[in-house]
């Protein structure tokens, strides 16, 4: 389970957060803070969430913290790529 | 210092072998490609001779860019990439933006590569994805280059990969980090009397150690690079931008304006290059005019970042009158934390900050690195070595690439330096390459001990090197040190000398080796098993 969550698990919350973080974060003075800061911070964010299912006891507490971003990254981006025209022409 | 319990250190410690013994061998080239790509500039100039005094920005380029314009058919002059190519050149991309067969946005039209007085040498058209590749006088730093990019393996395959090395580099230096129990006492700790294993452990750690923020530095700004394009960019497009990746780079390094489609020649390029080199205090590296020949063109001059700023500049122009607009950051219209964390991720991982004084010290910092992979690895591995014949294999296997690539790598320098002129470099350093490690592949295999197989690449490498001076003068007819020196390239002399010296220096210690090769338990070459 933690070779799971440490693995690909690590890296499908890494891509969601990617995904979904330019939706939340700020713009700031130039408009770009939101889509560089994930771009950027990519590689972190992966070590982040790789060390922390290396390191806790709690193989529990892993799961609910890659769950939860997951859940709500996926859920930000769900409906942008649902109602995007790309999506749209796929589902016609 | 972090303090972590018994069962999460002896993780870390699990951790960091496994990560440095699983892709060790492909990191430890990546690393020492990139150790020397870190002065691919300086090879380039030193293996092709350069001996142009002028940049190519700081001479006149108005007349050749008008001359080219009206070489150029109409549908490529949407836009112009210029940039500096071999001795002082200049190479000017007419291009148009447009999407491939795949629908992946790219830039088609035709490259002009114009030597420094001016005559076009080449002319190519195509994809800016076929158009770039190592020409005969550049082919030794573009294959440096390329080997440290992306291993020569096809995008977008190869970035991932070096992608993925990256990743590897950033968990074995966090967990190295992690595992040192008392990191200030590690620094200074070498026991050179202890035995041979304590020894080089001592060594690795305090190697490890004095790069560990470098090679944290290093790993984050290149698996960043790597993924940018490959995974990022498409994922962040997707998400933000119904997956248009072209509205993704607009709204990123675009210059928001009104459009003006109106025809009107471009302005004087003679006055932005002055003004720029004026305002910056140095050439461009890169100039990039958009919407060439319309009422709303603007020129970008880029630049190396100033002495004292890790952040590259960018000066803007309007295209139409040559008129200086404003100072503009790297990424986004205006200074932004983005588009300052961006533009510092170049400057980090080249160390072209502060000249060649960070270049020197990025390449030390690079060579520790190799060194604390290699050992890491070899620690690993001879602590093995007795349990399983395969742990055998794999020293063999390590002695084979940490000594075999800087062997086949000067190799191939000696390969370019031979066909060079003869038109053939392209091939011929790729090639030379491929042979010397399968030399040394077959020396892997059919050597009496490791510690012979190391000398004998260790001792090859070192006549190579010594050879490499007299090669640039005698047969690629290269410039003597004081043409060299007088046209403003001393570094041409300088890199002689350092071959020459490393190469001394290896076969000095072969020579002084010899008798210990022929022990069963070398000290140097061969550390005392546990």
């Amino acid at each position: 389970m933690r070779v799971l969550l440490a693995g690909p698990g690590a890296i499908v919350v890494t891509l969601a957060l990617l995904a979904g973080m330019p939706l939340w974060l700020p713009g700031g003075a130039a408009g770009i803070d939101n889509l560089a800061f994930p771009l950027v911070l990519a590689p972190l964010i992966w070590a982040l969430l790789f060390f922390h299912a290396c390191l806790d006891r709690s193989i529990a507490r892993v799961a609910f913290v890659a769950a939860a971003l997951l859940l709500i990254h996926a859920g930000m981006v769900a409906p942008r790529l649902l109602s995007s025209p790309v999506a749209a022409k796929a589902v016609r | 210092m972090i303090h972590l319990d018994r069962p999460e250190t002896k993780a870390m410690v699990a951790l960091h072998g496994w990560s440095g013994i699983l892709l060790g061998l492909l990191l430890y080239a990546v690393v020492l490609t990139g150790t020397a790509a870190v002065f691919a500039h300086e090879i380039g100039a030193w293996s092709a001779g350069h001996v142009a005094t002028r940049s190519a920005f700081a001479q006149p380029i108005d007349a050749t860019l008008r001359r080219l314009t009206a070489a150029t058919p109409p549908r490529y002059r949407e836009a112009v990439n210029l940039f500096e190519i071999g001795d002082h050149g200049l190479g000017a991309f007419y291009h148009r933006h447009e999407l491939n067969a795949k629908g992946v946005p790219t830039e088609s039209g035709i490259y002009y590569q114009v030597d420094n007085a001016g005559s076009i040498q080449r002319t190519v058209a195509g994809d800016s994805d076929d158009l770039f590749g190592p020409r005969n006088d550049d082919a030794l730093s573009a294959f440096l280059v390329d080997t440290h990019v992306r291993l020569h393996v096809p995008n977008p395959w190869g970035l991932l990969l070096t992608g993925i090395l990256g990743l590897a580099m950033l968990v074995a230096a966090i967990s190295g980090l992690l595992i040192h129990r008392h990191l200030f006492k590690d620094i200074f700790t070498l026991r050179r009397r202890a035995n041979a294993v304590l020894a080089h452990r001592d060594k690795h750690s305090v190697a490890g150690t004095w790069s560990l923020p470098f090679a944290f530095v290093l790993a984050f700004t290149g698996s960043f690079f790597s993924f940018y394009g490959t995974v990022g960019v498409p994922v962040v497009a997707m998400a933000a931008f119904g997956g248009d990746v072209e509205a993704l780079t607009k709204a990123v390094f675009g210059s928001p304006r009104t459009p003006d489609p109106r025809p009107v020649p471009t302005g004087n390029m003679d006055r932005i290059s002055a003004d720029a080199i004026r305002r910056t205090g140095e050439v461009p590296t890169f100039m990039a005019i958009e919407n060439f020949g319309r009422a709303d063109a603007q020129v970008t001059s880029y630049h190396n970042p100033t002495m004292g700023s890790l952040e590259p500049v960018a000066l803007l122009y309007s295209g139409a009158d040559a008129s200086f607009i404003r100072a503009k950051p790297n990424v986004g219209a205006v200074p932004s934390a983005g588009g300052t964390l961006v533009g510092i991720m170049g400057p980090l991982h080249f160390g072209t900050f502060a000249g060649l004084l960070s270049k020197a010290i990025w390449f030390g910092l690079g060579f520790a690195i190799c060194y604390v992979t290699y050992t890491g690895m070899r620690l690993w591995v001879v602590r093995r070595v007795g349990e399983a014949r395969t742990f055998a294999w794999l020293e063999r296997v390590l002695s084979v690439v940490a000594f075999g690539l800087p062997f086949a790598l000067v190799v191939a320098s000696a390969a370019f330096l031979v066909t060079m002129p003869l038109g053939t470099a392209v091939y011929w350093t790729t090639a030379a390459f491929l042979i010397a490690s399968c030399a040394a592949l077959i020396a892997g295999v059919v050597a009496t001990s490791n510690a012979f197989l190391i000398w004998l690449l260790v001792g090859a490498t070192g006549g190579v090197m010594v050879s490499l001076p007299l090669l640039r003068l005698v047969v690629a007819g290269g410039p003597g040190w004081s043409e060299a020196i007088s046209t403003g390239q001393p570094i041409i002399a300088l890199l002689d000398v350092a071959f020459s010296a490393t190469g001394l220096w290896l076969c000095r210690d072969c020579f002084l080796s010899w008798p210990l090769v022929t022990c069963v338990t070398p000290p140097f070459f061969h550390p005392a098993k546990a």
